[in-house]
């Protein structure tokens, strides 16, 4: 994981509004997107589909409770 | 429909207040419901499941934590015991996605948000018709129910001399822009536009009153540096698109119970593909209202471009095409404003919004002097003929009053706002007082503000009435100057001013983006749901609570209205309203206020 992303305390937010058919086709797309850039840890934190498309946050976990958190080894850097 | 016995289950260590909210909307549709109280082991649940015989069963839960063991194990044993295919399985609460009710095997999954309707439709068997496929929003006449008549006799008396003195002034002037606009009214007819048809008597006339710009795009088809054409490939796909979006938008309602204020949001990123795409969100979101924005050197040009057009940075270029598609993309329900109140096209913007089918402008001849860069006889003669055309096409306008972000205070802003009201009333139009609801120059000096954003506003609008009845449309957007860029505080002083707005029972808001303070680019479209949900979610919480009045409202609404009243007779004591404007009764140099030279010089003698 680079270093940057071992600041993170706990997750990344993505937040954005996809032109979309269905709420469930924005959910999908969304994770399947935050999957591509290599977040394994994806959820839907909240979702609003209208005609338009979906108003969609969408959160990837960088350290969940009770992992090694990265941040702490940031005091062991030179 | 037959009576249904339900059994309610918070599968839950406690919460249970979304069953019991499901248990009176059934028990008011009459059914029999039984609610098991939180906290019961699974195997007990599946045994009452049994000895009751119920139709139904509801379970709700709300700890994500283990639930999908916790739901699958519940499943196994009703299969166990022989139940699950006879009884109606619904689940929902917090912890509940409907694709992990699906996969679990339950007939239903209600996810955050569900409501009793809902969960009653599928007690019931029947088709869930959400409410807001139910609304149907209707266009609002603004003006209506108003008389237009003083309250205060003094203040009216002094309106009156002034609208004299203006329309003797301009009698006999005239200025490109009347000119142009006059062209526009009489040689160019929107319905052989539309059909392609040649126009060319109109062009000949009109490019005589243009600037170089105009001049080189009619004669030498020569653009605007910073704008191109659309493709013709990019045109049927915006069709498709808007098309598609029709065919599937529903409209909601932000006012819960109240029926105003109306709420509109603003559009202008350049391009009008993207601002259809910002107003069938806008309106997806509950906007009742859309105003277009085009670029500041719109202002300065003498004369409009044509064709379909592009613009790289903010403002949308005014072109009959650029109106004629964004009005086509609007949902009928939806309010269409486009401004007209600064610039050297201020009558020929409203004879082509009208033409092409406008709700609404804006006018207001001493802002688009004093704030907005028009030289103040140019704007007044300009003016006095947008007025008249806004009349005309049956145009509502809004008097903004901007002039108060330069450091205008309120009371000689709204006496200039009051005279365009006035001069509107005697030509027969509907203009609608726009007070800021802002953290203006004026406030931050002088503290009125130190404690609360309430007072002074509410003292504004307490003001207003005091002098007329005529409708009110705080904006422009409400919350001037105390948005950050901070999208939650952004927000949350939108729904804030807002709900203020509610509570004083005004006709309508405008309201920002939660980019509202951020300069980098265009605002993006989450930041205008943002801000829609915010209000939205401010005039639930607030409801019909009126606001009540305190000593200190009182204190600055009187201080207002006898600031306008003396304003206004100090130009009556000058007998000559554009020179008012120069000499800067109306807001000077230490003000902020510097009367505009845009179109000096150009007003002539008929």
């Amino acid at each position: 994981m680079p270093k940057i992303l071992d600041r993170i305390m706990d997750a990344i937010d993505f937040e954005t509004f996809l032109v979309c058919n269905s709420d469930e086709e924005g959910r999908k797309l969304i994770v399947q997107l935050i999957k591509e850039w290599g977040f394994k840890d994806v959820d839907i934190v909240f979702s609003q589909h209208q005609g338009p498309g979906s108003r969609i946050r969408a959160r990837a976990y960088v350290h969940r409770s009770g992992d090694v958190y990265g941040w702490l080894e940031l005091g062991n850097e030179e | 429909m037959s009576r249904k016995k339900v059994l309610l289950v918070p599968l839950d260590p406690v919460h249970d207040v979304g069953l019991k909210m499901i248990r009176r909307g059934l028990d008011d549709a009459g059914h029999e419901t039984i609610l098991l109280p939180p906290d019961i082991p699974v195997h007990e649940i599946v045994q009452e499941i049994v000895k009751q015989r119920a139709d139904t069963v509801l379970v709700s839960r709300t700890l994500g934590y283990g639930v999908a063991e916790l739901l699958a194990n519940f499943v196994d044993l009703l299969d166990v015991v022989g139940v699950r295919s006879r009884i109606n399985l619904g689940i929902g609460g917090m912890a509940i996605r409907p694709e992990l009710a699906a996969e679990l095997g339950f007939d239903a999954g209600f996810g955050p948000g569900t409501t009793v309707e809902e969960a009653l439709a599928f007690v019931e068997g029947r088709e869930y018709v959400e409410a807001s496929q139910k609304i149907v929003k209707n266009k609002k006449e603004m003006a209506e129910g108003y008389s237009y008549s003083y309250r205060h006799e003094g203040i009216q008396a002094k309106l009156n001399l002034i609208v004299d003195m203006i329309l003797n002034w301009a009698a006999n002037k005239t200025s490109p822009g009347v000119q142009r606009a006059a062209i526009r009214e009489e040689l160019w007819d929107v319905n052989r536009w539309r059909n392609y048809e040649s126009m060319t008597d109109f062009y000949n006339e009109y490019k005589l009153y243009c600037d170089d710009l105009g001049k080189n795009y009619y004669e030498k088809g020569i653009l605007h540096p910073k704008t191109r054409r659309f493709t013709k490939e990019e045109i049927i796909s915006s069709e498709e698109y808007v098309r598609r979006t029709q065919e599937v938008i529903k409209i909601p309602k932000l006012q819960h119970n109240r029926t105003k204020p109306l709420v509109f949001n603003q559009y202008g990123t350049g391009c009008p593909f993207m601002d259809i795409g910002h107003i069938k969100v806008s309106e997806a979101w509950g906007a009742d209202g859309v105003v277009h924005f085009d670029p500041s050197w719109g202002a300065r040009s003498e004369g409009f471009l044509d064709g379909f057009l592009t613009h790289q940075e903010d403002g949308t270029v005014i072109t009959p095409a650029n109106l004629n598609r964004i009005k086509r993309a609007l949902e009928k329900s939806t309010l269409w404003q486009v401004r007209a109140h600064r610039g050297l096209n201020t009558p020929e913007t409203i004879v082509l919004a009208g033409k092409i089918g406008a709700d609404l402008t804006k006018i207001n001849i001493a802002y688009g002097c004093l704030g907005a860069g028009t030289d103040p006889a140019r704007m007044t003669v300009d003016g006095i003929w947008a007025i008249r055309y806004a009349a005309k096409y049956n145009l509502p306008f809004d008097v903004v009053t901007n002039e108060e972000l330069c450091g205008v205070p309120a009371y000689k802003a709204f006496a200039g706002m009051l005279i365009t009201t006035a001069l509107g009333i005697r030509l027969g139009g509907k203009p609608i007082l726009q007070p800021l609801f802002c953290k203006s120059p004026e406030v931050m000096v002088g503290g009125q503000m130190k404690d609360n954003y309430v007072e002074f506003n509410a003292a504004k609008i307490m003001a207003l009435r005091q002098i007329i009845d005529a409708p009110i449309w705080p904006g422009a957007p409400v919350g001037f100057l105390t948005q950050t860029e901070d999208r939650v505080q952004s927000s949350a002083s939108t729904a804030f001013h807002a709900s203020l707005a509610a509570m004083l029972g005004v006709d309508a808001v405008t309201i920002a983006s939660s980019d509202e303070a951020y300069s980098g680019g265009p605002i993006s479209v989450p930041s205008k749901i943002d801000t829609l949900r915010a209000v939205g979610e401010g005039f639930r919480f607030f409801g019909q609570t009126p606001l009540a009045s305190t000593p200190q409202m009182e204190v600055w609404r009187d201080t207002i209205v006898s600031g306008i009243d003396s304003v206004l007779a100090k130009i009556v004591e000058r007998d000559d309203f554009v020179q008012s404007l120069y000499e800067g009764i109306l807001g000077n140099r230490e003000d902020g206020a510097y009367p505009g030279r845009n179109g000096k010089d150009t007003v002539t003698t008929i």
